[in-house]
C-alpha cells in the first residue's frame, strides 16, 4: 500500500526504486549505499509530505561537486567540457575522477585540519607547524588510511607531522572535551560541572575519561627552520581529581581521585607503581620516557575499537554533514543515546555499511555524493541554509581558502595559481568565519566592505597579468561569447538571456576608448566575482 | 564542516523579519527583493517605531585600570588616602576628586557605584570580562557589550554602524552573535578605517552597483534560502555606511568644540561620540588609554583626569542640550580599580575587591552614591554589585532583556550568568 501510494507520488522514481530493489530480491544481494540512500529520503519526504524536488542541473552539479570534492570550482575548460559531454554517466565518471585528484586529499587534510583544530587555534608557533601537520593529514587522506586507523595514529601521536592535536589541545580538560566531542561527536565537556541535562552522563563520566588524559604532556624538540618537533610524553603518576559542584567549589577545593573508566564502561584497571617509583627527568628536546603503563594508549585503543559505539556513527554523522549541509544528528557533535536522527535506518545502514567496509572514508563520500539525494535542485521555498529533510541543496558559504583559490580560477589563472597561494591576514580575518554562534552564516558590513574596497578582489579582476579580463579585452571574440565566457569561468554556467543582453550593453562602450573598457571589463568581472551566486556552494 | 542549529527553536529568519523591514531593506521575510536598492524610502510609521525604541549607550573606558580611592571614592584622612583632595559637588553628600571639577558640577546625573567586586583583575582577563560579562576562562567566545547592544537596540533608520568602538581597550568582537555585530573600529582620534574609503569613483560605485542589484535579483527570484538574502542585506547596509561615512567627519564642529572637549584624542573621540549617538549608532565605546599606574600612581591619574573631565563633562552637556541624555546610558568603566594601599613606588597595583564605576542618563536615577567600600577601602562594605549584575543593570536600563537566552552550538548561554541582578535603585 505504501509502495503504491510512492509511486503514484513520485511517478518516474518510483520505477527506479523498484529497479534498484530488484536485484536484492532476485539475488539476496546488497544494495548498493547510494540507492538505500535515495530510498530513505524520499520515504522520509513522503512521511513529511513535503513534494519531491528535481534534480540539478549539470552545471549547478558540477559547481557543487568540485567545491566539495577538490575545494575550488572548474575551470572555464573543465566546466564547458563537462557540459557538452553527452556521456549519461558523466556525473559518475567525474566524481571518480575528482576523487583520485591529488586536490581531493589536500581538500579533506583541510576540512578536517579547521574542525580538528578550529580557525585561530592557540600555541601553534610558526603557521609552518599546521602547514606540516596538514601535510601530515593530506597523506592519510591521499592513502585513503581506514578512519580508525586515522583515528588511531592522530591519537598516538608518534608519525612526524602528527602532534599538532595535542599541541592546540592541553591538559586533561581540553584534551577530554575536544576528543569526546570532535572523534566521538559527544558533549561529554558539560557534565564536567554538573550531570548532562539530556543525556544519562554523569560527573564522574567525565571525570573518569578525563582521568585517561590527565598525565599526557607535549614536550618540545629540535626545531627544523620554522617547523618544531613535538613529543607527545605520559607521565606515570597523577589523577584526575573530582570535586563535587566546581562551579561553587571554593579556591583549593581539591576533591577526591578519581579511577579513569571508560564512557558507559567499566573503570581501567592498572598495575600498581612500585613504591619507590619516582618519575624520571624529561631531558630537553629530547623524547620522554615511556610511562611504567600508558592510560591514553588504553583509551586510545579504546576509542578505535570496533566496538566504540560513537566513532563510527561520529564519522558518519560528520562526512553526511560535510556534503549534506546538516547531520542526521545536528549539530554534528550531539550524538546521544535517545536522539536517533532525523532518519534513523538510514543512520543506522550508513553505519553499518560504513564498518563493514572497513572505515572506507572515499567509499563513503562516494557512495553519498552519487545518491539523488545529494545531487538534488538547489530551488524551493525553504528558506533555511540546509533543509532538515534535504528537500532542497543546502546553501554553504565557501570556506576562505575555497574563496580564495575559486577567485584564482574565476579570474583565468589557472588551476596552479588557484592551489599554490594562501589566503591573506586580511582575507582570513574578513571572510574566514562568517557564522554566528549556532554555525548559520551572517552577511558583515566587514566582508562587504573588504570585497568593495579590499585589494584582493580588486587586483584579480583588474586587466592584467594574462587574466581573463586581460584576455576578453584583447580577444576578438563577439560580445556575447565574451560574456558566456565570463559566467562559465565565474559561476560555471552560461548566462541567461537577460543576463547575456544586460552584460553585452555594459561592456559596451562609445568609441574606441580603450581605458573605458578596459574599466567596464573590471567592473563586470568585479560584480560576478562579488554577487552572493559565487559567495556558495549550493 | 561547521554546521548547527538547534532543533526545536526558532529559526534567525523568524525573527528577524521585523528589524528587516525596519531596515527599510530589499529583503522580506520570504527573501525576496524588494527593488529600492539605493534610493530608499522610509515611511513616517517605520521612522516612529524606531524613535520609540531608540535607546543608546556610550561607554567611557579607562584602560589599564582606573583608581577609585582618586577619583569618586575617595579616603580623606586615611592612609590609603594619597595626596588629592575631595572637593563639593551640586549634589550634598556627594564628593570627587579635585581634578574631576567639570563633573563635579554634573554630579546630579550621576550613579557611583563604589561596591563593584570583581574577580578577573588582570588587563587581558580583566579585560574580557568587564566587556563580555564572563571570565576569559570559559573558553566560550562571549560577544562584547557593544555587540550585545548593537543586537538588541540596533537603530534601524540609521545608516551607520550599530557598534562603533574608539581607542584603548582590545578587540573581544561579537563571538557566538555573529559577525553582522562586530565592531566598526576607528582610530583612536575617530578615523575611518582604511576599506570604508570606497575603492572606485562614485559614479563607477553607483553603475557597478545597479549591475550586481540585477545580478542579485535575478538570482534571489528562485533562490530563497536566508543566507543569500543575509549577503543582500550586508550589501545594502555597506553600501548605506559608505554613503553615511561623512557622520564620521567631525572636523568643522571640532574646531568649536575642542575648547571645551579639551583637545585630546579621548577629548575628540568623546565628541565623535556624541555625533554618531545623534545619528542613531546604538552604542560607542571610547577609550581612554594609560590608568596602570603601578608607578607614580598620582601624577599619572593628576594628568589624565585633567583630560578626562573636560571631555566627559562636556559629552553630558551636549547630550542634555540635544535631547539625547534621557536615552544615552553614559557609562564610565574600567577593567578594574586599584589597591587602596600605595606601593613603595608611589603606585597602586590592580584590585578588585571593591571599586567604582558610574552611571549617567539613560533614565538612570542621578546624584546618589549606591554601595560602600569600608572606611580604607579595602572591601565591600555594603550592597557588592557583581560583573554580573553590572551588565544586567547596563541591560535593563536600555529595556533588553539581560537573560537573554543564545546558542554556542547546543549549549545555552545567558547574556549574564545565573542570579545576576540589576540595581533597581539605580534605575528609573
Amino acid at each position: 500500500m505504501k509502495d503504491e501510494l510512492r509511486k503514484v507520488r513520485f511517478g518516474k522514481w518510483a520505477c527506479v526504486l523498484w529497479i534498484g530493489m530488484l536485484p536484492s530480491v532476485i539475488f539476496g544481494g546488497e544494495l548498493p549505499l547510494r540507492e538505500i540512500i535515495d530510498r530513505e529520503i524520499k520515504a522520509a519526504w513522503a512521511n513529511e509530505k513535503i513534494t519531491p524536488p528535481g534534480q540539478s542541473s549539470d552545471s549547478l552539479f558540477l559547481r557543487r561537486i568540485y567545491l566539495d570534492l577538490v575545494g575550488m570550482i572548474p575551470g572555464y575548460e573543465e566546466t564547458t567540457g563537462f557540459l557538452q559531454d553527452s556521456d549519461p554517466k558523466k556525473r559518475k565518471k567525474l566524481v571518480d575522477k575528482l576523487l583520485a585528484d591529488p586536490r581531493y586529499a589536500r581538500n579533506q587534510a583541510r576540512v578536517w585540519d579547521v574542525s580538528l583544530l578550529g580557525r585561530n587555534p592557540k600555541h601553534v608557533g610558526h603557521q609552518d607547524n599546521r602547514k606540516h601537520f596538514r601535510g601530515w593529514l593530506e597523506m592519510q587522506f591521499a592513502n585513503n588510511e581506514p578512519y580508525d586507523r586515522l583515528v588511531h595514529k592522530l591519537l598516538a601521536a608518534e608519525e612526524d607531522g602528527s602532534q599538532l592535536y595535542y599541541v592546540v589541545h592541553r591538559g586533561a580538560d581540553d584534551l577530554t572535551t575536544a576528543t569526546m566531542r570532535l572523534l566521538l561527536g559527544t558533549q561529554l565537556q558539560c557534565a564536567k560541572c554538573h550531570d548532562h541535562p539530556y543525556n544519562s552522563w554523569t560527573q564522574r563520566d567525565y571525570y573518569g575519561m578525563a582521568g585517561f588524559f590527565v598525565r599526557t604532556f607535549v614536550h618540545e624538540g629540535e626545531k627544523k627552520e620554522n617547523v618544531t618537533r613535538w613529543f607527545v610524553g605520559e607521565k606515570s603518576m597523577g589523577q584526575v581529581n573530582f570535586t563535587i559542584v566546581p562551579v561553587d567549589a571554593k579556591p583549593g577545593t581539591k576533591g577526591e581521585p578519581v579511577a579513569p573508566k571508560f564512557l558507559g564502561g567499566a573503570d581501567l584497571q592498572e598495575p600498581e607503581l612500585p613504591k619507590d617509583f619516582k618519575e624520571p627527568k624529561v631531558e630537553k628536546k629530547k623524547a620522554p620516557p615511556k610511562p611504567m603503563f600508558s592510560r591514553r594508549e588504553k583509551v586510545v585503543e579504546w576509542i578505535t575499537g570496533r566496538d566504540n559505539p560513537y566513532l563510527a556513527r561520529a564519522a558518519v554523522n560528520r562526512s553526511w554533514a560535510q556534503f549534506m549541509g546538516r547531520g542526521f544528528i545536528h549539530p554534528v557533535d550531539d550524538l546521544n543515546e535517545d536522539d536517533q536522527g532525523s532518519h534513523p535506518v538510514l543512520f543506522k545502514e550508513i553505519e553499518r555499511q560504513f564498518v563493514a567496509h572497513n572505515f572506507d572514508l572515499k567509499w563513503l563520500v562516494r557512495e553519498i555524493v552519487n545518491s539523488k539525494a545529494y545531487q538534488v535542485a538547489d530551488i524551493g521555498t525553504a528558506t533555511q541554509a540546509a533543509p532538515k529533510f534535504y528537500e532542497r541543496a543546502r546553501v554553504r558559504p565557501l570556506s576562505v581558502e575555497e574563496l580564495y583559490a575559486s577567485l584564482h580560477l574565476a579570474t583565468g589563472l589557472g588551476v596552479e595559481a588557484a592551489a599554490k597561494g594562501r589566503p591573506s591576514n586580511d582575507m582570513l580575518k574578513y571572510l574566514g568565519d562568517p557564522v554566528d554562534g549556532r554555525g548559520d552564516f551572517q552577511g558583515s558590513a566587514t566582508e562587504r566592505l573588504f570585497v568593495h574596497n579590499g585589494d584582493v578582489f580588486r587586483n584579480l579582476c583588474h586587466p592584467r597579468n594574462d587574466n581573463l579580463s586581460e584576455r576578453l579585452l584583447k580577444g576578438s571574440e563577439s560580445p556575447e561569447a565574451k560574456v558566456d565566457q565570463m559566467f562559465l569561468s565565474v559561476l560555471s554556467r552560461a548566462p541567461t538571456e537577460e543576463e547575456r543582453e544586460r552584460f553585452v550593453r555594459y561592456l559596451n562602450v562609445e568609441g574606441d576608448d580603450a581605458k573605458q573598457a578596459s574599466q567596464r571589463m573590471e567592473e563586470a568581472m568585479w560584480v560576478l566575482v562579488s554577487c552572493s551566486e559565487f559567495r556558495f556552494n549550493r | 564542516m561547521k554546521v548547527h542549529t538547534q532543533p526545536g527553536n526558532c529559526r534567525p529568519d523568524q525573527h528577524d523579519s521585523r528589524r528587516n523591514f525596519l531596515k527599510g531593506t530589499i529583503v522580506t521575510a520570504a527573501g525576496a527583493v524588494v527593488p529600492n536598492w539605493g534610493a530608499l524610502v522610509h515611511s513616517q510609521t517605520i521612522a516612529a517605531e524606531a524613535k520609540r525604541l531608540g535607546k543608546r549607550c556610550i561607554m567611557l573606558y579607562m584602560e589599564g585600570g582606573v583608581s577609585q580611592i582618586d577619583t569618586f571614592d575617595m579616603k580623606p584622612g586615611r592612609p590609603t588616602a594619597g595626596p588629592f583632595r575631595p572637593i563639593k559637588t551640586n549634589v550634598d553628600g556627594i564628593q570627587v576628586c579635585e581634578y574631576l571639577p567639570k563633573m563635579a558640577r554634573h554630579a546630579d546625573k550621576l550613579a557611583i557605584i563604589r561596591s563593584m567586586k570583581t574577580k578577573s583583575v588582570d588587563h587581558g582577563i580583566g579585560g574580557y570580562h568587564m566587556h563580555t560579562c564572563y571570565p576569559q576562562s570559559e573558553r566560550v567566545p562571549h560577544p562584547e557589550i557593544g555587540a550585545m547592544i548593537a543586537k538588541y537596540c540596533d537603530n534601524p533608520e540609521s545608516d551607520l554602524p550599530s557598534f562603533v568602538k574608539m581607542g584603548a581597550s582590545g578587540n573581544y568582537g561579537a563571538g557566538y552573535l555573529g559577525p553582522k555585530y562586530d565592531p566598526f573600529v576607528l582610530g583612536t582620534d575617530g578615523r575611518l578605517p582604511g576599506f570604508t574609503n570606497p575603492s572606485v569613483k562614485p559614479e563607477v560605485q553607483e553603475r557597478r552597483g545597479e549591475l550586481l542589484k540585477f545580478m542579485e535579483d535575478q538570482h534571489a527570484k528562485v533562490h530563497q534560502a536566508r543566507p543569500f538574502a543575509s549577503v543582500r542585506e550586508a550589501e545594502l547596509r555597506t553600501i548605506r555606511l559608505m554613503r553615511a561615512r561623512a557622520a564620521f567627519d567631525v572636523n568643522e564642529e571640532w574646531e568649536k568644540a575642542r575648547e571645551r572637549y579639551g583637545d585630546t584624542h579621548f577629548g575628540r573621540g568623546c565628541f565623535t561620540a556624541v555625533k554618531l549617538a545623534e545619528a542613531g549608532v546604538s552604542f560607542v565605546e571610547v577609550g581612554q588609554w594609560g590608568y596602570d599606574s603601578h608607578n607614580d600612581n598620582f601624577s599619572c591619574h593628576k594628568s589624565l583626569l585633567g583630560r578626562l573631565d573636560p571631555a566627559w563633562s562636556s559629552l553630558l552637556e551636549d547630550l542634555q542640550v540635544r535631547g539625547l541624555l534621557q536615552d544615552t546610558l553614559v557609562v564610565w568603566t574600567s577593567e578594574f580599580g586599584r589597591t587602596p594601599l600605595i606601593n613603595s613606588q608611589a603606585g597602586r597595583d590592580h584590585y578588585g575587591r571593591a571599586w567604582t564605576v558610574v552611571f549617567a542618563g539613560g533614565g538612570i536615577r542621578g546624584g546618589q552614591h549606591y554601595g560602600a567600600s569600608d572606611k580604607d577601602g579595602f572591601d565591600v562594605a555594603e550592597n557588592p554589585v557583581s560583573e554580573g549584575d553590572y551588565f544586567a543593570t547596563i541591560y535593563s536600563a536600555l529595556g533588553m532583556n539581560h537573560r537573554k537566552k543564545h546558542f554556542l552550538g547546543t549549549r545555552p548561554i545567558w547574556a549574564t550568568p545565573e542570579g545576576s541582578k540589576p540595581i533597581k535603585q539605580l534605575l528609573g
